[in-house]
Formats: structure tokens, C-alpha cells, sequence
């Protein structure tokens, strides 16, 4: 016998439906096979996961402050991705956005410059973290996915030197946090919940980058250059220009994140921004496919996620990584399952020519 | 003579630090020479050092435990080997969300290991050699210093001399030629990414059980990614990987004990220097790599037979 792998000429449309679907419902089984086995009944957990998010007012907004960050990482992950670009540095660059906005909500003066200079730092800081792997990419094809992971690794430590020392808050005992920031560097919030402004924003972004890269000459180049680089070059596209917008563009929205979670959700700088946005946008982008609008699909689904884990974690006292875990198995489930849309699989008899 | 003394003691933590860097990186040499790019050696470092601690923790066995840690570490390989020698999936992705794996499946299982002690391995003395002036420091290891050590000739010989590495390389370079010439390419980058694996797995165990000596969440913090710079500085070679892994851990060290010194620098900004000095690292690298160094001219590529239709 022998297995005989073959490019299927077509496929049907209906694979591209099951294939998420069942690769969600069998990493929710592998999850669940974990939780049996440290004791917790893995129906009693998705249960309060569900109930967590859809069944309180103050969960279902929660979904929606959790989804945000991490359309804005899809999204920084996505952009880049589509000119062929990984962007592993989303965390650095939201932390380096959380920075550079707190600086300046700490710091500036009169209040009403205040938030739309900590959006324009936040942004700036962002791009200026993720130019320096996009610089090495095009000038030296320095590779991107080691830089931009190591430069995250710098920008944590960047904070958490900051909110340990230089900008320590005189209030907070020995807590690793700047002091609190005054209220005209804070996004409005609605609903007497955590929803702030900055979720609706996300959305308005996600809708932006959708048109920029579907309906712009600008979005052609990149996914040219991403998906044919020969082409690109017959056409005249610079493919360095391109390698560093797209990280540009990629680390200003990781950096605008990063100044709305300090400025919508906690309120001051400390040394745990975000508690892995940045590397969630990686399975968004993938399984949005570089999409912007399937990016806010996907992120809700791991926002969910998200909200379910410390659901998790405060009733059971399962560790949040459990999160990490099944981000990882759907991305492989859905992966191995493309290969199925992909090749056809039949067997022949060993020996046979081929 | 202080001097010498202190240089001595920082060679000789250098080279325990350096073990993990150096078991990884050779590990990843060989996959990398069969074309296959697995970047979650993070995860698979991670799950080697997690899985080490418990088996040495439940048994009192460090030996054990690093036989564990290999073993985790070829199963999270092989999912990366199924994945993209198999399926042909692409290699990067398979290979970032092994980080996620091993670093979600570690913190998972490994929450009640934190903050226990287990059974470490302990240093060797050799007999001659420790006695010569400043031996004592240098020739005082834990038995996987030497064998890291032992590795690097002994993959030198395997990748350069034997039949193994002569298919290695075609698979590598080549692997249209290769499979004409009847190389059985799948089979061969199978078997390198699970070496790969085994190797990082007992890299990650030796952080637990010699280095660290402690468990705690992301132990590795970062190193998996050290090690993948370190493949493209080493230029391939199992040689050059132990003066890129024992200069790493040799930073790593002098980042200790320059907070220990108290030279006045905070503690977050010695934390920096290696993935920095990695970056530039691999600046250097790639500069130079243009005139010389080559990386496998198949590396990251799925290798799929021609297709007929």
C-alpha cells in the first residue's frame, strides 16, 4: 500500500466552514482532556466560561474591552503578514505604546492636548519600535521573526524598569505601577462598565485597514509583494518600501493599542500592559487569513477566550495559559485540516510508479 | 592573582550556562541542515525544562528527568516533523504555535511545581585536569557539560564524514536531487527535526536541573530564540555553536554578577543586554554571511514531489 498525495483541482466550498468549526469543537476536546486530568470537569468549566461572558452585563462588555486589543494586534500582525512580513513584536511595540502614552499623560500639560498627544505618542512609539526590525529587514534581510520577538523582550523590561523606578507612582506601595492618571487622559466609558471609547475605535481601525488594503493602490502593493515578489519588482513596486510601511503601519495600531489599554482600562502605566495580546494577534491573523474583517471575528473568539480564562482561573483556579494552549491547537487543527482542502489523499499499491 | 580566579569561576558558570544554549543550538543545527526551520525551540526548550523538573521531582532521579526532558521535547518535535515533513504544512507557523504549546501546556501542568525543589544534577570532578592552576573551576561540571561538550566533535563527525550527513545535506540543499538520487527526503528531515528536539529537551532539562535549579513560568525566557541566532551566527556548524552558546551563557552570567558587583545599573537594563547583543549578533551574522555562510539553500522550504495531474 502506498499513500498517494495529490492536489485536488478544486474544492468544495463547504470545507472552509467544517475545517474551523471542527478544529475549534476538537481543540475544545484536547482542552477539555487537560482539565479532566487536573481535576476540574471540563463541562462545569466551559459552562462558567459561557455564563462568564454572555450571561452578566458586566461580562458581555468585558468581551468586547478584551476583543479590542486584540483586533488591534491581529491587525498588526495582519498587515505585515500579507506583504510576507511576520510581525512577532506586537507586544513590544503595544508595550512601547503604553509607555510613550504614559509618559505623556503623567507628564504634559494643559490637560486638553493630553489624550490627542498620548494617541499621537502611542502611535509614534509603536512605529519607531517596529521600523527598527522593518530597517534591518529591507536593508540587511535581517530576519524579522527573531528581531521583532527579541525587541519585545527589551520593551517589557523598559517598562517594568520605568514603573520600578523613574516612574513609580508616590501612592502605590510597593506595587510595580505609575500613579494614577488624571481624568482628562482617560477614554470615556460607558454604561457604568469598563467599555470604553477605545473599543469602538478598534472597530473603526479594523474597517480603515479593510479599505486601505482591498480598495488602495497602496493595500495591491503590498499583497503583491507579499504573494509575488517577481511580479512586484516587474511592476515597479519598491519591495523595501513596502517591508518597512507595512511594519510601520502594523506597529502604530500594536502602539495605539498599547495607549488604550493603559488609558482605557488600567488607568495608569505598570509592568503588566497586556497579558499576551501582542502574540494572540498571531493565530487572529492566521485564521483570519490577513482579512481585517475576519480579524474581528477571530478576536472575539479568543477575546471570549480570554474573558472565559480568568472566569476559569477565579473559580477553579486553572491557570490562564490553559489560553495559550488552545490558541495553539486551533491554529494546528485548522492547519493540518487545510491540508485536506489542498491535496487529496488516496492509496495505491506499493510500488507503483509515480 | 583575583583576577585569574574570577575569570576562571566566570568561564566555568559561562559553560553551565551555556549547555542549554548549546544542546538547543546543536539540535537545531541538524534540522536546519535537512531544510527544516523549527522555530518553536522555545516551546520545545520550555516543555524539556518543565517536564525535567517534575520527573526528577517525583522520582529523585535528575537523570531521569533529563531523559524526560528529552523525550518532551521529541514529542513536541514531532508534531512540528508531522506538521511540516508530513503535511507540508508551512514551517514558520507550525513553528510559533509550538511556542504557544509548550509555553501554554508548561504553565498549564507546571503550576504546582512552582516554588519546589528538586533533585539537581551534581558537578563532577575530573581527576587530572582539576588539579592544574584554576582546573578546579573549569573541570568541576556537571557530567551534561561534558557531554555538550563530547556532541560537538561527535555531530561534527556525523554531519561531515558519515553517509547520514552527506543525505543530510543533499536533503537540505537540494531535495529534487536528492530524492532522484533515491534520498528518501522525508524520511531524513523526520528523523533530524525529532534529534532536533530530543537535543533542546535536554538543553531545556539542564536549565532546570543544573543552571536555574528552580521551576517557574517561561524559565527559558527568550533563550529558544537565542538559539535560533545563534544557528545563523554558528554558519551551520556544530564547531562554532559551542563559542556562540558559552558566549551567551558567559553574558548571562556576567549579567549576575555585575548586579551582584552593584556597578549601579539597574537590573532591567542587565536583563536587555542579551536579547540586544543577540540582535546585533545576527546584524553581524547576516553581514557576513553574504560573502561566505550559506544557510541550507532549502531550509523552510516543505519539499513536495512534483505533481502530477
Amino acid at each position: 500500500m502506498r499513500i498517494k498525495v495529490e492536489k485536488r483541482l478544486e474544492t468544495p466550498k463547504i470545507v472552509y466552514i467544517i475545517i474551523p468549526v471542527a478544529s475549534i469543537l476538537t481543540s475544545l476536546l484536547f482542552v477539555g482532556v487537560l482539565l479532566l486530568a487536573i481535576g476540574v470537569n471540563p463541562l462545569e468549566a466551559y459552562g462558567v466560561m459561557l455564563s462568564r461572558a454572555f450571561g452578566t452585563k458586566f461580562g458581555f462588555t468585558e468581551l468586547f474591552v478584551k476583543t479590542a486589543p486584540i483586533i488591534l494586534t491581529g491587525l498588526a500582525v495582519s498587515i505585515p503578514l500579507r506583504a510576507g512580513l511576520w510581525n512577532i513584536g506586537a507586544e513590544g511595540q503595544l508595550y512601547m505604546g503604553a509607555f510613550a502614552a504614559s509618559f505623556v499623560a503623567l507628564y504634559f500639560y494643559p490637560p486638553i492636548i493630553v489624550l490627542p498627544l498620548m494617541v499621537l505618542f502611542g502611535l509614534l512609539a509603536g512605529m519607531a519600535w517596529a521600523s527598527i526590525p522593518g530597517f534591518l529587514k529591507a536593508k540587511f534581510d535581517l530576519n524579522e521573526i527573531i528581531s521583532t520577538l527579541l525587541l519585545n523582550y527589551v520593551a517589557i523590561y523598559w517598562v517594568e524598569y520605568l514603573v520600578y523606578g523613574p516612574m513609580r507612582g508616590k501612592e502605590v506601595y510597593n506595587f510595580p505601577y505609575s500613579d494614577l492618571f488624571n481624568d482628562y487622559a482617560i477614554l470615556p466609558r460607558f454604561f457604568g462598565t469598563r467599555f470604553h471609547v477605545g473599543v469602538i475605535i478598534s472597530f473603526l481601525i479594523a474597517i480603515a485597514i479593510y479599505i486601505l488594503i482591498t480598495k488602495t493602490s497602496y493595500g495591491f502593493a503590498v499583497k503583491i509583494v507579499g504573494s509575488n515578489p517577481k511580479a512586484a519588482e516587474f511592476a515597479g513596486i519598491s519591495r523595501k518600501k513596502i517591508i518597512v510601511s507595512a511594519m510601520l503601519i502594523g506597529g502604530a495600531i500594536a502602539g495605539f493599542a498599547g495607549m488604550m489599554e493603559v488609558s482605557g482600562l488600567h488607568l495608569r502605566l505598570r509592568a503588566a500592559v497586556s497579558p499576551g495580546y501582542g502574540y494572540t494577534g498571531i493565530p487572529v491573523a492566521l485564521l483570519a487569513r490577513g482579512n481585517p474583517l475576519f480579524v474581528i471575528v477571530a478576536a472575539f473568539l479568543f477575546g471570549l477566550l480570554y474573558v472565559g480564562g480568568s472566569a476559569m482561573q477565579t473559580t477553579f483556579g486553572i491557570p490562564v495559559a490553559i489560553v495559550d494552549v488552545f490558541q495553539a491547537l486551533v491554529v494546528l487543527f485548522i492547519i493540518g485540516g487545510d491540508f485536506f482542502t489542498r491535496y487529496s489523499i488516496s492509496f495505491g499499491e506499493k510500488g507503483e510508479k509515480r | 592573582m583575583i583576577e585569574a580566579e574570577f575569570l576562571a569561576s566566570l568561564i566555568a558558570a559561562s559553560m553551565r550556562a551555556g549547555t542549554p544554549l548549546l544542546f538547543a543550538t546543536l539540535g537545531e543545527i541538524i534540522a536546519e541542515r535537512s531544510g527544516v526551520l523549527n522555530l518553536g525551540l522555545e516551546g520545545v526548550m520550555v516543555s524539556g525544562a518543565m517536564t525535567g523538573f517534575y520527573i526528577s521531582l517525583v522520582t529523585g532521579n535528575p537523570w531521569l528527568g533529563v531523559l524526560a526532558g528529552g523525550i518532551a521535547g521529541l514529542l513536541l518535535a514531532l508534531i512540528h516533523a508531522f506538521f511540516t515533513v508530513s503535511l507540508k504544512v508551512d514551517q514558520a507557523v507550525t513553528g510559533l504555535m509550538l511556542v504557544l504549546l509548550g509555553l501554554g501546556l508548561t504553565g498549564f501542568l507546571g503550576r504546582d511545581l512552582v516554588g519546589q525543589v528538586a533533585t539537581y544534577i551534581q558537578p563532577i570532578n575530573i581527576p587530572i585536569l582539576s588539579s592544574i592552576p584554576y582546573g578546579n573551576a573549569i573541570f568541576n561540571q556537571d557530567p551534561v557539560v561534558y557531554v555538550g561538550i563530547f556532541l560537538v566533535p561527535l555531530l561534527w563527525f556525523l554531519m561531515n564524514k558519515t553517509r547520514y550527513g552527506m543525505e543530510l545535506f543533499a536533503v537540505g540543499e537540494n531535495p529534487e536531487a536528492a530524492d532522484t538520487m533515491g534520498i528518501p527526503v522525508d524520511r531524513i528531515r523526520f528523523l533530524a527535526v525529532l534529534i532536533g528536539g530530543f537535543l533542546a529537551g535536554i538543553g531545556g532539562a539542564h536549565l532546570s536541573l543544573a543552571y536555574a535549579k528552580v521551576w517557574t513560568d517561561g524559565l527559558t525566557a527568550g533563550r529558544g530564540w537565542i538559539c535560533l541566532a545563534l544557528v545563523i551566527f554558528s554558519g551551520w556548524m556544530p564547531q562554532r555553536a559551542i563559542f556562540g552558546a558559552y558566549l551567551f551563557g558567559g553574558l548571562d552570567v556576567l549579567s549576575f554578577k555585575l548586579q551582584a558587583v552593584g556597578l549601579g545599573v539597574s537590573y532591567h537594563f542587565m536583563r536587555m543586554i542579551p536579547y540586544i547583543f543577540t540582535i546585533l549578533v545576527l546584524l553581524f551574522s547576516v553581514i557576513r554571511e553574504r560573502e561566505k555562510f550559506g544557510a541550507p539553500s532549502a531550509l523552510g522550504k516543505p519539499y513536495i514531489r512534483e505533481q502530477k495531474f
